[in-house]
């Protein structure tokens, strides 16, 4: 099950040679070897995690076959692994598409260039990581992580393999999202007052008892849980409904709230920094398989006194609107209203003073970094901030008591026990070490 | 007021009466009942005390700390049950909580319950107890063991790290994690 020490990936091509290297890949070149700005070159890449996330990801980068190549597939599932190679290999018309029980052995592939982290929460920051420390460039899924602790270390594995390592949060790459943030950095609303973000609620539910049930033929459930505290297999609580508990996801305050958040985050030039309080009151489920919150409502407050609060709405969709002294709008993934057509106007007019960097496509903005080595729209330092502010509303409804956030040292002020809930220790062998 | 009493004392007799009628128990201590808690099972009583542990305010959380500790000397604590103390004695442990932990982390059974306990108490007494469990730990628990303790940054340890990367008798997965730890202590 353990393969043998990570190697960095130039020591691996070093170690192994060229020749050894190609002969696991001998039609597709990883971009690496032959110079990654040559835009003739195919991107190699491996998807970890082929579950229901994944699907956009394969129809996208399987439409790009002038410029991507999918080489590896992963997921401890393998009903779902078979899937997804097979899926891509009838698109390419070939066998080349290999499938993986476990991610390390695609990390440790020499001919993929970017790695694609699709898994349920509680892995995203130790694929990230073993891919970076094994020369990848990643594009993570949101939220990049599940707690503030993993999210610091993700950005440092970046930082330290010199990877470019995007999150998922497309809508930085929605330009109705771009010109509004843009537009409240430009005081097109005059004096911001507020931000409001609504989030679905939780939509799954079971009782308050559940069973344990005989893991499913093809399934590592062990290998599922990962760094997670151990607990026996139900239906209920892997596939998609993982998010609903708290050994591996934060809900909607994780799931779409790095969405909307993220945006306010953007609009108020915080992605290097964050809120410096926050309160909150959740109302979680007291027994059952779900742990939580089934009904959200926090507020982060700025530096500036600027409050940004998520809430539940059961009915509607997501939201972000920003509240100024002229007026409102509130966007979502389709559509944007204003309090006052002439705002919307107003948005699209050109010379803004600040402009904020416009990408229109998440995928192609990540694959031209690999390429370039730019920093992507949504650098992993702006993914840990936006999942910070989702963090800190999880932790402060968890605690039901106002918090004080230092964002420079990514501490509570004062407050031992929320300090605490910045991180866990993982469950053996794992570790963000 | 002779007639008040009079009144409190028809109730009380009403409420032994309904008593004697009911075939409810008593209800049971959250803090025991969190002890038999079972995978699947009800869970609203270790809730209960979940609640009370996440509300101490800072002066009462010796005292909170004190009943989680007894909590696992219970007899019948369930594997479920130790887990829930634990990750609850995650939030409050300081080194009072120290050789309790120190000796659950030495036992294969109990080694992950004690490290999620134990990985967030500063203080040498912890970073001790981390140490010297790893004369007794093996494999895959090992490992953790030690990312916890370069995780805390305990340099202490790197010549006893050194050692376990070079032994060819050590497991794979513990010797890739004392390397890990090596190059993070490094930094």
């Amino acid at each position: 099950m353990t393969p043998p020490l990570p190697l960095a990936r130039r020591a691996f091509l070093k170690q192994s040679g060229l020749a050894a290297a190609t002969a696991v890949a001998p039609l597709i070149l990883p971009s690496g070897l032959r110079g990654a700005n040559a835009p003739s070159r195919k991107i190699t890449v491996g998807i970890v995690g082929s579950g229901n996330i994944a699907d956009s990801h394969y129809g996208k980068l399987l439409g790009e076959q002038e410029t991507v190549r999918i080489l590896a597939v992963c997921d401890v599932d393998r009903e779902r692994r078979d899937e997804g190679a097979a899926r891509v290999n009838r698109t390419y018309g070939t066998q080349d598409c290999k499938a993986y029980a476990d991610f390390r052995e695609l990390n440790r592939r020499p001919d993929i260039d970017a790695v694609f982290i699709c898994t349920p929460d509680h892995w995203h920051a130790l694929v990230a990581i073993d891919a970076m420390r094994n020369g990848k460039d990643v594009y993570i899924e949101k939220p990049m992580t599940l707690t503030i602790e993993e999210g610091r270390a993700v950005v440092a594995a970046a930082r330290k393999y010199n990877r470019v390592a995007q999150h998922g949060t497309q809508h930085r790459s929605m330009k109705r999202f771009h010109d509004v943030a843009e537009y409240v950095r430009n005081q097109g609303l005059g004096k911001l007052e507020r931000i409001e973000c609504f989030i679905p609620p939780n939509n799954r539910h079971v009782g308050a008892t559940w069973k344990a049930e005989p893991v499913p033929a093809g399934l590592d459930w062990e290998m599922w849980l990962g760094p997670s505290p151990w607990r026996p297999y139900s239906s209920l609580g892997c596939h998609y409904n993982f998010r609903f508990i708290s050994d591996s996801a934060y809900g909607q305050v994780t799931n779409w709230g790095a969405h909307y958040l993220d945006i306010g985050q953007w609009a108020m030039d915080a992605d290097a920094g964050g809120p410096v309080a926050v309160e909150g009151r959740g109302e979680f489920p007291s027994s059952g398989l779900f742990s939580n919150a089934t009904k959200v409502d926090f507020t982060v407050r700025y530096a500036n006194g600027v409050p940004m609060t998520c809430r539940t709405r059961h009915e509607g969709g997501g939201t972000s609107r920003f509240i100024g002294e002229r007026g409102w709008v509130d966007i979502s993934r389709n559509r944007m209203t204003a309090s006052n057509p002439d705002l919307l106007r107003e948005m699209q007019a050109a010379g803004k003073k600040i402009q904020l960097e416009l990408s229109n496509d998440h995928h192609e903005n990540f694959l031209a970094c690999v390429r370039s080595r730019k920093k992507p729209i949504a650098d992993v330092e702006i993914g840990h901030r936006t999942t910070t502010v989702c963090n800190l509303g999880q932790i402060a409804m968890v605690l039901g008591r106002p918090l004080k956030w230092d964002p420079v040292k990514e501490e509570f002020v004062g407050d031992a026990m929320a300090n605490r809930l910045r991180g866990r220790a993982m469950r053996s062998p794992w570790s963000l070490v | 007021m002779s007639e008040r009493k009079k009144t409190a004392t028809d109730a009380e007799k009403a409420a032994r009466s309904a008593d004697r009628k009911s075939n409810a128990g008593t209800t049971p201590d959250p803090w025991e009942a969190c002890t038999r808690l079972e995978h699947g099972g009800d869970r609203s009583f270790a809730w209960s005390v979940r609640e009370q542990v996440l509300d101490a305010p800072p002066e009462d959380r010796e005292r909170i700390e004190g009943r989680l500790l007894d909590a696992l000397r219970r007899a019948g604590l369930t594997d479920a049950g130790r887990a829930f103390v634990c990750q609850m004695l995650a939030l409050v442990a300081g080194p009072r909580s120290v050789p309790v932990l120190a000796a659950l982390l030495k036992d294969p059974k109990s080694a992950e319950d004690a490290r999620y306990a134990l990985q967030p108490v500063t203080g040498p007494e912890a970073d001790a107890a981390l140490r010297d469990a790893l004369g007794s730990l093996s494999g895959p628990a090992k490992a953790g063991l030690i990312g916890t303790i370069a995780l805390r940054g305990d340099k202490t340890v790197r010549a006893v790290l050194a050692g376990i990367q070079a032994n060819p008798s050590e497991a794979p997965v513990v010797r890739d994690a004392a390397a890990r730890a090596l190059d993070h202590l490094k930094a």
